[in-house]
């Protein structure tokens, strides 16, 4: 048994909803036009599509200054937590980590003086400086041969030796140490006590 | 989907790139300086810490040996060769200490010198004695130099041992290291120089009459 057999006016909407519907072709466009103009509905994005999806911004000038400077500080940042690592110090001391920073205490300034005319390029490298080239180079006096730069040193005996246009070279002016076991002699300053700031 | 328009590449991509530069640059430099004996092969490495670990537990000067090591870097020493000088280094301090007895590190290093120039452990028992407010660093400095500039290593010896014991300051050792370099450079002969000049006074030498060489005077200048 139906629900038709039972209720008469059932079979009446029943027929009315079969009844084919005829409507006006410009009536199908405005309704298809405010179909269209409808948001398309949001498909169901995965996470891991979203954040491959590109996406645009816009950064002021300012903006983008500032992200760089904030990646110049965790660099710095990075570079100092980094720096001294399983570092021996002078002296077999533990790691950087382990010990207090001390401040290198100067007892004395010294000049240093090299005479080379024809040189384009005049550093000292000692003790002092790790016999590192690059770091201590001497400036040439305008209009002279003269080059010069001035160190604060601890008081004690240095060992160092000019480098001119990439060559080591003694100072002529100065004691001169044994050789290094290198091929190369190395001149000596001492540095008096008693100056100690 | 929304594109990534090109001038946003154009006007940020700059000063982004120049901030990651800047980030791998600056961990560049702040590794350059912190291990330098990282460009040493693993067992001359460990062979020179383990004998910088020896100085420092024999109470000798380890700042001389990390020098030498340094300076066989910046020469471009081999492993080997770095380790044998070191090596060579450490056996002089030891000589050293065991001659001076109980001399402060910077005396070491240069008696070593001394020693390493061609002296004799016996010819360092003068200094053994230490005299209040007199440092022998010039003098072994001084004593080296003449050594390495072709004085016989007993003149030399008994030269500066004679000068330390009449009581010589810094600047007589100075002076008389300024007078036999010049008459050395004269052509006269290394002995004979510094006999002449030991000569010239009662266990003094007299004052330099050497002008120094340009640049020389201004070579220290305390602060």
């Amino acid at each position: 048994m139906t629900d038709s057999e039972l209720h008469p006016y059932v079979e009446l909407i029943a027929r009315e909803a079969r009844r084919p519907v005829f409507t006006d072709r410009m009536g199908r466009d405005r309704v298809m036009a405010a179909i269209h103009a409808e948001p398309t509905p949001r498909r169901d994005v995965r996470l891991w599509e979203r954040m491959l999806e590109p996406r645009a911004f816009t950064l002021s000038p300012a903006g983008s200054a500032l992200i760089a400077a904030g990646l110049v500080g965790i660099g710095v940042i990075a570079g100092m937590t980094s720096t001294n690592r399983d570092v021996r110090l002078p002296d077999g001391q533990p790691t950087v980590a382990d010990v207090r920073v001390h401040l290198p205490v100067s007892d004395t300034v010294v000049n240093f003086v090299f005479i080379a005319p024809q040189a384009s390029k005049v550093s000292v490298v000692g003790d002092f400086n790790g016999w590192d080239a690059t770091k201590t180079p001497l400036v040439r006096a305008a209009n002279s041969g003269r080059w010069t730069v001035t160190l604060p040193l601890t008081a004690g005996r240095h060992l160092y030796s000019y480098v001119v246009d990439g060559n080591w070279s003694m100072d002529p002016n100065a004691p001169l140490a044994p050789d290094d076991g290198f091929g190369h002699s190395s001149s000596v300053k001492i540095v008096s006590r008693g100056s100690a700031l | 989907m929304t594109r990534f328009p090109r001038h946003l590449y154009r006007s940020h991509a700059r000063p982004l790139l120049a901030g990651v530069l800047v980030l791998l640059g600056g961990r560049g430099i702040a590794a350059q300086d912190p291990d330098p004996f990282s460009r040493l092969d693993g067992t001359a490495r460990y062979n020179i810490e383990l004998m910088i670990d020896s100085a420092n537990a024999a109470g000798l000067p380890s700042q001389c040996l990390r020098s030498t090591a340094l300076l066989g870097l910046s020469r471009k020493a081999d492993g080997k060769r770095i380790v044998a000088v070191v090596q060579k280094q450490l056996n002089l301090l030891r000589v050293a200490k065991s001659a001076l007895g109980g001399s402060d590190r910077e005396e070491l290093c240069g008696a070593a010198a001394v020693l390493d120039a061609g002296g004799k452990p016996g010819q360092l028992n003068a200094f053994r004695i230490k005299q209040k407010g007199r440092n022998d660093l010039e003098a072994f400095t001084v004593w080296a130099d003449l050594i390495q500039r072709g004085v016989p290593s007993d003149d030399a010896s008994m030269a500066i041992t004679k000068l330390w014991q009449d009581g010589a300051d810094d600047a007589t050792f100075q002076s008389l290291f300024r007078n036999v370099q010049s008459d050395i450079l004269q052509g006269l002969n290394p002995g004979t120089a510094l006999q002449n000049r030991i000569r010239e006074g009662p266990g003094r030498v007299p004052p330099s009459t050497v002008k120094p060489p340009e640049g020389q005077q201004e070579n220290q200048s305390s602060r």
